[in-house]
């Protein structure tokens, strides 16, 4: 950012810790959440080492190796992939739709201070003397309750992860407000970018999901401290546990899969030269998720016993209905374009090419008969890190290049962001490919080691050397990081990869202030393209005589 | 931009998957999907293989036509020099959307016909010969032979040899017989799975949870918990034995004459249960007294 | 405005038509209501339905500029509203909060701290823009 003369450090961070600029504040989300994705990324990294024979101990103990990935999954969900869908919104959601900020400044930023303490908390018990929380990251009862887990680490958890969850919610408020009050003049709903839709419908899922987590955490903290007997089993306690958390549990997943399908939507026109295919049944196909996420729950539940199959299986397979539109329409998009192989490119094509198996397997598991066999095996890891990595991780990739030079003036070395693409490429689905056959053949989720007798080794170990090329695979990226803050040089242009669509791209590199100087006229889902190419513009867009923009 | 002489490249990383995926397989696992075990190990894996198997060849065609499309239009519509700047702005098209939609949903309502038919089919109580009682605790199992009045008790698995394999608990089913396995824990939520059953049911304290099945192939089958129960979750396995008539009801004598008769409860008070098992020197399951 | 009006809508009647569907299914195949998830789900049609019935009361008939598909930019407001330029109050707020939540797993000693950051940020909070230089 350009300042007249240097502030001195505490200075600025002072203006970091007192910020109420949208901007700045999904800056914020966006380190702390990429920090926490590097700790949850080494604790996976402990895992597979372990992992890589029977017999290792690696990790000392199996009560520390059960806190490892109770507390890689709470933070890869909760403290990585929720907080960084806030982040990117928070930057690009009101540059999109033309606004100077969100609706509610002072609560964006108690929203992200909420998520900093409540995650910090959370993560603490790892300094307690009986260490984390490690009941899994869904604490079932009763194994979450004081008999079982006994420890300050598993308190911390449940009001650590209260407080963050409190925090998701304010966010979601503040994103419904600016969206439906602060669009610029002739931003009508169905011009916004498909990004801010998914924010709108994320924001709405949000509202609908954090609030039964709260209740269900705050019942748990009960039980565990003040004597509450909410989750006795005598009492069917374990099932009210499983079903309330599960009902935030499954629209949790589609929270962090859905402004990710956003930011892909965005590259995939740009790269291809053309507008997004479907617009408005992406737009339908997203509420359809939404609205059915909130119906599938139990399908998490399937070998309880005591949830009704056939109603969530069906639910569960309609699902797969909008998401194939949703992926047929991008494919739409790529059709007849003039593609070309920018990084941002490379990562959404790798996320569509991870996703589209993801999603396979989610049919299987969809089906009872089916998923009782592989239901708590390395068969689900696999499938939720095809889906839930193959989008977060390779979309947030994605959108960190694409829109770099936006947040810092600078784009990221090219040669770099393409090295780093086909090292984490590979080792993800070197890790991930064979755990498929791995949960089939009979090893369940959760465990610290396995049989010289089950034939799991070779399997084991093809995942372990995969997970090492993942983890250096994050090099190039920090290294890139650094050296273009460094050396960089300044874009100075509005549009640096020259077809950008949205309004974001009709400002400059970095964003101003207040976010724009001047707005271009609004007549279509793409405002910046019809001014910079009016005439591609679309028909709407086109000025009502001669040629010119007006 | 990838330039031409790379495009060729592209097709090792192809053929790469496709060999893996077909190496390190014999016919007969590819035709059960590697799924494990043999053919008819229960009276419901068969039923089990053929949708798994006729799942994933639908699922391989749907993949393989997205996946087609996308490498398709990415090699076809890559920009090349002297392509116009911006190709046409098209921006919908109502019938190949409609295509989209409806043919997955028909395919969707085909799956979820046959599944609803198959847990249907699997899950329903059926009459049974025998009635053994799981009793899942931290961190092993506890099997009361109902209809024998015998019990045998287990503890976690102590190291993870061949050796140490053959000490875990193991409970013996005689073959042909229809079972009705009663799964209550004593604790906290455990899962029962005998992996070449292709079937698992959760062990829940409070709760008693029934499965129903007819074991048709004399062998012996490993069994793991599939549900976080504390510290030794992953050394709370035991075998199963299918086993002749005869073999059974000798088994039966045997504990028998080892003292196990009577019946362990649920009931984690009970002084005559082993609960909490936390592996300390000198373990022993009940069976050994 | 009206779109989203209508998306609620469309969520409130889906959620309501699942809540009994789900409801009435549960209680036939298991002789009683898996009370649970219908309970959850008969909240969801509170949720949106409350909503849309705000946004469409409290907009009612009302276009502004950016639901007018030809506006120009000059049509909208030139005064959006005021936005605060900073604030310390949020993180006094969230310090509070922290050490209240803490509190409750650690103990009540601390939740008294907590509380006095809480209240004192979020009375600082609420009055910021009312006090001092913005006194009214």
């Amino acid at each position: 950012m350009a300042q007249p003369a240097k502030p001195g450090k505490g200075r600025v961070v002072v203006d970091w810790l007192t910020t109420t600029d949208h901007k700045k504040i999904g800056y914020l989300y966006l380190g702390t959440s990429f920090v926490y994705f590097l700790i949850a990324g080494v604790m996976a990294l402990l895992i597979r080492a372990q992992l890589a024979m029977p017999g290792l101990t690696i990790i000392q103990t199996k009560e520390q190796y059960n806190q490892l990935f109770t507390m890689h999954g709470t933070i890869m969900l909760l403290m990585f992939a929720t907080p960084l869908f806030a982040g990117f919104a928070n930057v690009l959601m009101p540059v999109q739709i033309g606004a100077p900020d969100v609706a509610f400044p002072r609560l964006n930023a108690i929203a992200y201070w909420f998520y900093f303490w409540g995650s910090f908390i959370a993560v603490a018990g790892f300094f307690t003397p009986q260490g984390a929380a490690s009941f899994g990251w869904f604490a079932y009862a009763p194994l979450s309750n004081t008999t079982f887990s006994p420890g300050l680490g598993g308190d911390l958890w449940v009001f650590g992860l209260a407080l963050s969850g409190f925090g998701t919610i304010l966010g979601g408020v503040n994103f419904i407000t600016t969206i439906i009050t602060m669009r610029a003049p002739g931003m009508t709903m169905f011009r916004m970018p498909i990004f801010t839709w998914n924010t709108l419908v994320t924001s709405i899922l949000v509202i609908m999901a954090f609030p039964p987590l709260a209740a269900a955490l705050f019942a748990l903290g009960a039980d565990r401290k003040f004597g509450a007997h909410i989750f006795d089993p005598e009492n069917g306690g374990a099932m009210l546990w499983q079903h309330l958390f599960w009902f935030f549990g499954h629209p949790e997943v589609y929270i962090i899969a859905l402004p990710f399908f956003g930011i892909v939507s965005e590259i995939f026109p740009v790269f291809s030269r053309k507008p997004i295919f479907g617009y408005r049944t992406l737009i339908y196909a997203t509420i359809a998720i939404a609205a059915l996420s909130m119906t599938v729950w139990a399908h998490h539940m399937y070998v309880t016993g005591s949830v009704l199959l056939p109603f969530f299986a069906f639910t569960t397979m309609l699902i797969a209905v909008p998401t194939g539109v949703k992926i047929f329409n991008w494919i739409g998009t790529l059709w007849r374009g003039s593609i070309t192989f920018e990084t941002p490119m490379l990562w959404s094509l790798g996320f569509l090419t991870t996703f589209i198996f993801g999603g396979l397997t989610g049919v299987i598991l969809a089906s009872p008969a089916l998923d009782f066999h592989v239901s708590d095996s390395y068969f689900v890891v696999a499938h939720f890190h095809y889906v839930v990595f193959g989008t977060v991780v390779f979309a947030m990739f994605a959108g960190f290049y694409f829109w770099w030079p936006k947040f810092t003036g600078k784009m990221l070395n090219e040669r770099l962001g393409k090295i780093h693409f086909w090292l984490l490429f590979f080792g993800f689905h070197i890790t991930f490919l064979i755990q498929h056959w791995l949960g089939v053949k009979g090893m369940p989720r959760r465990y610290y080691t396995y049989l010289e007798g089950d034939g799991f080794t070779w399997m084991n170990q093809v995942s372990s050397a995969g997970s090492l090329l993942l983890g250096l695979s994050m090099l190039p990226f920090l290294w890139n990081v650094w050296i273009t803050s460094r050396k960089g040089k300044m874009v100075e242009l509005n549009d640096p990869w020259g077809y950008g669509r949205s309004l974001e791209w009709a400002t400059s590199s970095p964003f101003p202030r207040h976010n724009f100087t001047t707005i271009p006229r609004i007549r279509s889902e793409s405002p910046a393209f019809d001014l910079n190419h009016p005439e591609y513009a679309s028909p709407d867009a086109k000025p009502l005589s001669g040629k010119g923009k007006k | 931009m990838l330039p031409k002489r790379r495009n060729r490249w592209a097709v090792v990383p192809l053929f790469a998957v496709l060999i893996a995926s077909l190496s390190g397989c014999t016919s007969y696992e590819f035709s059960r999907g590697w799924l494990p075990g043999v053919t008819g190990v229960t009276n419901h894996t068969e039923r089990i293989v053929s949708l798994w198997a006729g799942s994933w060849i639908v699922l391989y065609a749907v993949g393989i036509i997205a996946w087609g499309l996308m490498f398709w239009a990415i090699i076809v519509y890559r920009r090349r020099k002297g392509d116009a700047e911006i190709p046409p702005q098209l921006r919908y098209n109502m019938p190949i959307e409609a295509l989209f939609t409806v043919v997955p949903f028909i395919l969707v309502l085909g799956f979820f016909a046959l599944t609803a038919r198959d847990i249907d089919a699997i899950e329903k109580p059926v009459a049974s010969d025998y009635k053994i009682e799981v009793v899942g605790k931290q961190w092993s199992w506890d099997f009361n032979y109902v209809n024998d009045n015998v019990y045998d008790s287990g503890i976690q698995l102590q190291d993870v040899t061949e050796e140490a394999e053959k000490e875990l608990p193991t409970l013996y089913l005689p073959v042909n017989r229809t079972v009705e396995f009663d799964l209550v824990s004593r604790d906290v939520i455990h899962s029962f799975w005998v992996i070449d059953f292709l079937y698992k049911k959760d062990v829940f304290p409070g709760k008693v949870n029934k499965m129903y099945i007819t074991p048709q192939v004399i062998g012996t089958y490993k069994g793991k918990c599939a549900e976080l129960c504390g510290e030794f979750h992953s050394m709370m396995l035991f075998n199963v034995k299918v086993v002749s008539q005869e073999d059974y009801d000798a088994r039966m004598d045997e504990l028998a004459k080892m003292g196990n008769v009577g019946q362990l409860t649920a009931n984690p008070d009970d002084p005559d249960n082993i609960n909490r098992n936390n592996n300390l020197p000198g373990n022993k399951p009940k069976s050994e007294g | 405005m009206k779109t989203n009006v209508t998306m609620l809508n469309v969520l409130t009647i889906f959620n309501l038509l699942v809540a009994g569907i789900y409801g009435f299914w549960t209680y036939t195949a298991d002789g009683e209501i898996e009370v649970i998830g219908f309970a959850a789900l008969t909240m969801l049609v509170f949720l949106t339905g409350f909503i849309s019935f705000y946004l469409a009361k409290s907009a009612k008939n009302f276009v502004g500029p950016e639901d007018n598909p030809d506006a120009n930019i000059e049509d909208g407001e030139a005064e959006m509203g005021f936005f605060a330029p900073w604030s310390w109050w949020p993180l006094v707020l969230g310090v509070g909060c922290a050490l209240s939540f803490t509190a409750l797993a650690v103990g009540w000693w601390l939740f008294a701290l907590g509380f006095v950051f809480s209240m004192i940020g979020l009375i600082g909070f609420v009055f910021e823009h009312s006090r001092g230089q913005h006194a009214h």
